[in-house]
């Protein structure tokens, strides 16, 4: 939506009811020649795999045997997986929990940076830093970070007399343990906050001052409305993101099976995963996949509705 | 004409002294707890960062040392008859001697003393609760694992190491740049400068494709490169498609074009200029910053990513870093300084990249809102 609104779209009527003169039908063929490679690639990369999927998902289909037409089989089964239900659960503990507590803490360090600090360049590089540190290594990292025995998080716990949990082997606690690394790379959430807070007009701030506004009162009545189609599109982001994540958990579990421990981590993607490629149950995988596009959907749509109340656009 | 007159001053001096002593002191305390926060929530970004370089220099001993210690420690080693050997401070007959341990079995360490190093004597590491023997520690960055961990990788024996996946993943990121650049430009162009009928529909539909998760498409495009084209195993199916546009960098492109005066354009067709001309000759040569953007942002997905690697590539020595530090971490996860010096390894390009580009991260972000 947000893309939408940038892009300065319009609507316009579909080209068959426009008569086309010499120069738009000149241009057509020369538009069309520049979009080649979209069009091909959308044809092969997103409209034929869509039709694809859409098929395996009604039919068992193993890569090596013929594809079998089953009905609504394969989704009839997903309402009995067990799997099912638990991965949906654990993807949806970090879309709820996660999502909102790394937006928090991503707002509360963007204020922090926008601060005149000495030394501010320097405190932004250090936020920002271990956002593009490549997933597998910093999921690596906290595995070490996150280890119960010689790891530094429990030991610096330690010495504030907190007896540090078992981060990695404890069902309840390996989910908190994956948003605190998520928490930790959230630098480019922190870089869009960042350059909206840079684009809050100053004479509202000034204003609220005048009129007597305390720091707190201006962040909550000027700044956070201000900010809020950012906070909307980083949620949609997130969301999205928490909906298909992977190479974390695929990464946590270590030399262990899929969803160590005791399933904790087996999310929405990793079970298809799991399904698709591990026990080539293509058809079931395909049928996951669908669900979950229905499910991105009507979350976007319904954060969109809902966020119309909360959301103010200035201009 | 009217001129506006302040209102005179009610409050006496001593009571405006009194509010900026108080307004001093608040100020004092807000920019105290705002300088404390910054801080303290900077150590929890700074300090993973720096427990992994510094893992990385750490002994193989010295990793699981309990209470962990900040800077990796060493053994102090002493050449005795060409060999570097460790040294102990051993509780003697004759009072505290530093000594070189040749060997140590079962407790029982056989010492010499480095200047006479034909003598040998036995002592006890420990006797009840009180140690006779303690090695000699020093603060010693153990930059052999850097080339230890390359060369090792995690299958050795079959052509599999760091440096293989280094050189894959460079391949990758390579190919994966020059086809998003060469794919993603006209197609950017089209939307931004040529009008024809049809063109924003066109435009919606190919902003649509962002909200469509990779699960839905990742299968039929597995089958069809793997079972269909044979290409399984081969880099093909991860370089391939960045030859064929994506929705995030013809936004991007298409937002900067946009940029590009129309008067320049408009100018140059008037003068008999084609449109590949105009694409060619006035807006990518106006582009070089968007171009880096996209550029910087395409190394960084092919460096990143795991899940396209980890569908088509099967043997070692096809991994790329991030498959193989994953597949090293799963077979030997003991290793941590090894691990953490292949971490610094993979991540080291992105770091450099990083402060030769610091604006083009920055704008890059904000434009397309992460990647991610």
């Amino acid at each position: 939506m947000e893309e939408l609104r940038m892009s300065g779209w319009k609507w316009t009527w579909p080209p068959k009811f426009q008569k086309w003169g010499a120069r738009e039908r000149r241009n057509f063929k020369v538009g069309m020649f520049f979009l080649l490679p979209w069009t091909i690639g959308f044809l092969v990369f997103t409209l034929y795999p869509m039709a694809a999927s859409f098929v395996y998902s009604f039919s068992i289909y193993h890569p090596k045997a013929p594809l079998e037409w089953v009905g609504i089989q394969n989704y009839a089964n997903l309402i009995k997986d067990k799997l099912f239900w638990q991965s949906l659960y654990n993807t949806l503990y970090m879309v709820v929990i996660g999502v909102p507590l790394t937006l928090l803490a991503s707002f509360i360090c963007a204020v922090l940076l926008n601060l005149k600090v000495r030394g501010q360049s320097i405190y932004r590089v250090i936020y920002f830093l271990p956002s593009i540190v490549p997933t597998v290594a910093s999921t690596i990292l906290w595995l070490w970070i996150l280890n119960p025995q010689t790891g530094i998080l429990n030991t610096l716990l330690g010495y504030i007399g907190i007896q540090g949990p078992n981060w990695m082997s404890n069902p309840t606690w390996s989910k908190p343990g994956l948003i605190l690394l998520g928490m930790w790379g959230m630098g480019g959430t922190i870089v869009i906050y960042l350059s909206g807070l840079q684009d809050v007009p100053v004479t509202l701030l000034e204003a609220a001052e005048l009129d007597g506004a305390s720091w707190w009162q201006r962040l909550w009545h000027v700044t956070v409305p201000m900010v809020s189609p950012i906070t909307l599109f980083n949620l949609i982001t997130g969301v999205i993101a928490q909906f298909q994540y992977f190479a974390q958990a695929y990464v946590f579990r270590g030399s262990h099976g899929l969803g160590f421990p005791l399933n904790s981590t087996l999310f929405y993607s990793v079970y298809l995963y799991q399904n698709g490629f591990l026990w080539l149950k293509m058809g079931y995988a395909s049928a996951m996949a669908w669900v979950l596009f229905i499910i991105i959907l009507i979350c976007t749509i319904l954060l969109l509705k809902v966020s119309e109340r909360f959301t103010y656009y200035a201009g | 004409m009217t001129t506006y007159q302040f209102p005179s001053p009610t409050k006496t001096d001593e009571e405006t002294r009194r509010r900026l002593r108080a307004r001093k002191i608040r100020d004092f305390f807000q920019s105290l707890f705002s300088h404390t926060a910054i801080n303290f929530i900077g150590l929890f970004f700074l300090i993973p960062f720096l427990w992994m370089v510094l893992t990385a220099f750490k002994s193989s001993q010295d990793v699981f040392h309990t209470p962990p210690r900040w800077l990796p420690y060493d053994n102090v080693r002493v050449e005795v008859n060409g060999e570097q050997l460790p040294l102990y401070n051993v509780q003697t007959e004759e009072g505290a001697k530093q000594l070189v341990a040749v060997k140590i079995v079962e407790g029982v360490g056989t010492f010499v003393d480095p200047a006479n190093p034909s003598q040998q004597m036995d002592y006890e590491i420990q006797q009840g609760a009180t140690k006779i023997a303690e090695p000699v520690m020093h603060v010693y960055f153990n930059w052999r694992n850097f080339p230890d961990a390359m060369e090792r990788g995690s299958r050795p024996g079959i052509g599999a190491s760091f440096w293989v996946y280094f050189k894959n993943s460079l391949i990758i990121a390579f190919f994966a740049i020059v086809g998003t650049l060469i794919s993603n430009t006209p197609v950017a162009y089209a939307f931004a400068r040529i009008k024809f009928p049809g063109r924003d529909v066109l435009f919606v539909i190919i902003l649509a494709t962002m909200m469509l998760p990779y699960q839905v498409t990742m299968i039929p495009i597995y089958l069809f490169f793997n079972d269909l084209l044979g290409w399984g195993n081969s880099f093909l199916p991860l370089i391939i498609p960045t030859f064929f546009a994506n929705a995030y960098d013809v936004f991007l492109l298409r937002q900067f074009f946009r940029t590009i005066p129309e008067e320049m354009c408009d100018a140059a067709r008037v003068d008999g200029a084609s449109e590949w001309q105009i694409f060619t000759r006035i807006i990518l040569p106006l582009s070089v910053p968007v171009l880096a953007t996209v550029t910087v942002f395409t190394f960084l997905w092919a460096w990143n990513d795991f899940t396209g690697p980890l569908l088509f590539l099967t043997s070692p020595k096809n991994f790329t870093m991030a498959l193989g530090l994953q597949d090293f971490q799963s077979q030997r996860s003991m290793i941590w300084n090894q691990l953490m010096a292949a971490s610094v390894v993979f991540t080291v390009p992105i770091v450099i990249a990083f402060f030769f580009a610091q604006k083009t991260f920055i704008q890059g972000i904000k434009l397309t809102g992460s990647k991610e």
